[in-house]
């Protein structure tokens, strides 16, 4: 069994993240000596306004909580990574609570701004969280089925020596070989194809361009999915050559992702 | 025999006899002996690594047994599952859209 890539090397993401951190507009609140009642159209705005950062605040934490979980990075790159999305939230908590007290519509038309604006960091930044995650699991899946193999490959040798005919099972273990050196192969390009990309902050071709990217990561893992499920249909074709228990010889349900 | 023969051929014998000890190396370097001896013993009284526990729902690395097959099978099953989580993760993030704002 050819060994799976034991971490995934995902530093320039936290880069990143850490780089063009939000910018939020900071502007003073204009002087005045006298209250400006917040209009209708205002409270429209700060409604919208804290629905959007509401949203992606939710979407950031999400993606905290999944980054923790992840297996083959350093521990180092998910404390950074971590580092990153809160100070993100921080950010937008600050803006949200910014945006939520203004009076002057002027500052408050700023501060709306600072949202729109904001929203090409955060529409690259969770696609590539969320890249670094599924393919940090794929790694693992990778590995537990390598170690599975592994096993396999144990009882395949024994079964041989007691006379058993094992030929197509060892053709199986060949492919369960090739179908996991696939799936890692096409998890490591699809961290290395979305970690580099960088916000577009509104440049419409490198938006285009990072939107192919992703979709090019995301067509990667959709890969490496299949290999992964090839590779369980092999271990079920072996499972069931050496009379293991039947019930472990049934692939799973696949859910198959559609764009929506 | 006279008695100073005896005694030559006693402290012959009795060199002979150092000699095989000194030859044989039990006297040699007894300190060296008694570490030598301790490093075995360190050694064998130093607790074999450990290997890692396994993750995931694994079974240990060493059984091969039919039960822990089907653990193992049962274990990559739930990831695989778990992946498509992941999946429909990332097409949502890509496809995201955000809230219209006023200004």
């Amino acid at each position: 069994m050819q060994k799976t890539p034991s971490k995934i090397a995902a530093l320039v993401l936290v880069g990143t993240l850490l780089a063009p951190a939000l910018a939020f507009a900071q502007t003073t609140a204009t002087a005045s000596s006298t209250p400006v009642a917040v209009t209708a159209k205002m409270k429209t705005a700060i409604s919208h306004a804290d629905k959007e950062i509401t949203r992606r605040i939710t979407a950031l934490n999400d993606l905290d909580t999944r980054a923790g979980q992840m297996q083959k990075v350093t521990d180092a790159f998910k404390q950074s990574l971590k580092t990153a999305v809160e100070g993100q939230v921080a950010g937008l908590t600050a803006l949200q609570a910014k945006i939520d007290a203004d009076t002057d519509a002027a500052t408050l038309k700023t501060d709306v701004q600072s949202v729109t604006q904001s929203y090409r960091i955060f529409a690259l930044v969770v696609p590539q969280g969320r890249i670094a995650a599924a393919a940090d699991r794929i790694v693992t899946i990778t590995g537990m089925m390598t170690t599975l193999g592994t096993k396999l490959q144990t009882r395949l040798a024994a079964a041989q020596s007691s006379g058993t005919d094992v030929s197509k099972l060892s053709m199986a273990l060949a492919d369960l070989g090739t179908k996991l050196s696939d799936a890692s192969a096409q998890a490591q390009q699809s961290v290395t194809i979305s970690a580099t990309l960088v916000p577009d902050q509104g440049d419409k071709t490198k938006m285009a361009a990072n939107t192919a990217a992703l979709k090019t990561a995301r067509a990667d893992l959709a890969t490496a999915q299949k290999d992964i499920v090839a590779g369980r249909k092999d271990i079920a074709t072996i499972l069931k050559g050496l009379k293991v228990n039947p019930s472990a010889t049934s692939t799973p349900a696949t859910t198959t992702t559609t764009t929506p | 025999m006279g008695t100073a023969i005896k005694w030559i051929i006693a402290l012959i014998v009795i060199a002979a006899l150092a000699w095989m000890v000194w030859w044989s190396g039990w006297l040699r370097g007894t300190g060296a002996t008694s570490q030598s001896a301790a490093v075995p013993s360190a050694a064998s009284s130093t607790v074999a690594a450990t290997p890692p526990a396994p993750t995931n729902g694994m079974s240990a690395d060493a059984d091969t047994s039919d039960a822990a097959l089907t653990q193992d099978a049962a274990a990559v099953d739930a990831q695989i599952s778990a992946y498509s989580v992941d999946a429909t993760n990332i097409s949502s993030s890509m496809s995201d859209t955000p809230v219209a704002q006023s200004y």
